[in-house]
């Protein structure tokens, strides 16, 4: 007999079991959020508007080679046709390797690239940061995207490895004379501070 | 031969900031070698330096100056004494300072030719040495 009801009972679950594993699956698609596809994009309207009237780039990078082998490398969060000409974009990082083996990491808070593309301007609070050690500040610099030529347009001030650095105005091009040499020079009057470490 | 020479005034406190101005300072980016350049003023205390050219020379872990090298017509003046060389080399460490090349040295109205000055700026002694030649001015006490 009780094989019997053993038996019996294993009848009633190869239908119940099953049946029941059917039924949740199909609550699956019942209680599923629906998808909106609309959601899907996350622009606004208002941006979508806004970006029809002025047309712009987000996240830009412009790359390229100058004539002497340095590698530069500029990427910003948004650029746009500036009023008269080139193009001005806003939180640009700048980044030139020359083929000595340094490179310099620039940031800024503004930046113009002027029509023929050969020249771009970083304003509004320049950071530089030099791989022999200088870490400069400056209002505006000028990089050039031909040559290797980055000239600060005002006062710099900062530090590196001598000391303290203050000077009338910064330059980073090839030495002159010494072709694949590159030199960072503080012109216009400089002025160092540094504090002896007591031995 | 060789004169020592005291340096009453140049007891020096070498822990002092040192200030360097100049025209320009060129850094070379590959080397980090950096060369103040046009009329450079070297100052620490009342220690002051003016050279032509001073190329900084950086200790072995690179964070710290040695030495700074002056050359092309130096001039050493302090609170009582000055003089003047072609070439200096002042080590801030060990606060010496060594002239070279045609040295002048005139205290108070005393002055000393020689070849080679070596100041130690610390204990505020000095020796002069090479063709060591010297003029008094009798009863300048």
């Amino acid at each position: 007999m009780a094989r019997d009801a053993h038996s019996r009972l294993v009848g009633w679950l190869k239908v119940i079991l099953p049946l029941s594993a059917l039924a949740i699956l199909s609550t699956l698609f019942l209680v599923a959020r629906t998808v909106d596809p609309d959601a899907a994009i996350p622009y606004s309207d208002v941006e979508i508007a806004e970006r029809l009237r002025e047309p712009r780039m987000t996240a830009p990078t412009l790359a390229g080679v100058t004539r002497d082998g340095a590698t530069i490398t500029v990427t910003a969060a948004e650029a746009r046709p500036a009023e008269e000409s080139g193009t001005s974009a806003s939180s640009v990082r700048a980044r030139l390797e020359t083929p000595d083996g340094a490179h310099t990491a620039l940031s800024a808070g503004q930046a113009q690239a002027d029509a023929s593309g050969t020249l771009v301007t970083l304003d509004s609070g320049v950071l530089l940061s030099n791989s022999a050690g200088y870490e400069m500040k400056t209002e505006a610099l000028q990089l050039r995207l031909d040559t290797t030529q980055a000239t600060s347009t005002g006062p710099v001030e900062g530090f590196g490895p001598p000391g303290q650095i203050e000077a009338g105005g910064m330059e980073i091009t090839e030495a002159p004379g010494a072709p694949g040499q590159y030199v960072l020079v503080f012109n216009g009057g400089v002025r160092l501070i540094y504090q002896p470490r007591n031995p | 031969q060789q004169a020592n020479i005291a340096f009453g005034g140049l007891k020096q406190d070498t822990s002092l900031p040192v200030q360097v101005e100049a025209d320009n300072l060129t850094v070379e980016q590959a080397t980090g070698t950096a060369v103040f350049s046009g009329n450079v003023r070297v100052a620490q205390g009342d220690l002051k330096l003016a050279a032509a050219r001073v190329q900084v020379e950086y200790a072995a872990d690179g964070k710290a100056i040695e030495r700074l090298h002056a050359s092309g017509g130096v001039t050493m003046a302090n609170a009582t004494d000055a003089a003047e060389s072609k070439e200096a080399v002042y080590t801030i460490g060990s606060g010496n300072l060594v002239m070279t090349g045609d040295v002048l040295l005139t205290q108070g109205k005393s002055a000393i030719a020689g070849q080679k000055l070596v100041i130690d700026l610390k204990a505020g002694t000095g020796t002069m040495q090479g063709r060591v030649s010297t003029t008094f001015v009798p009863g300048n006490k």
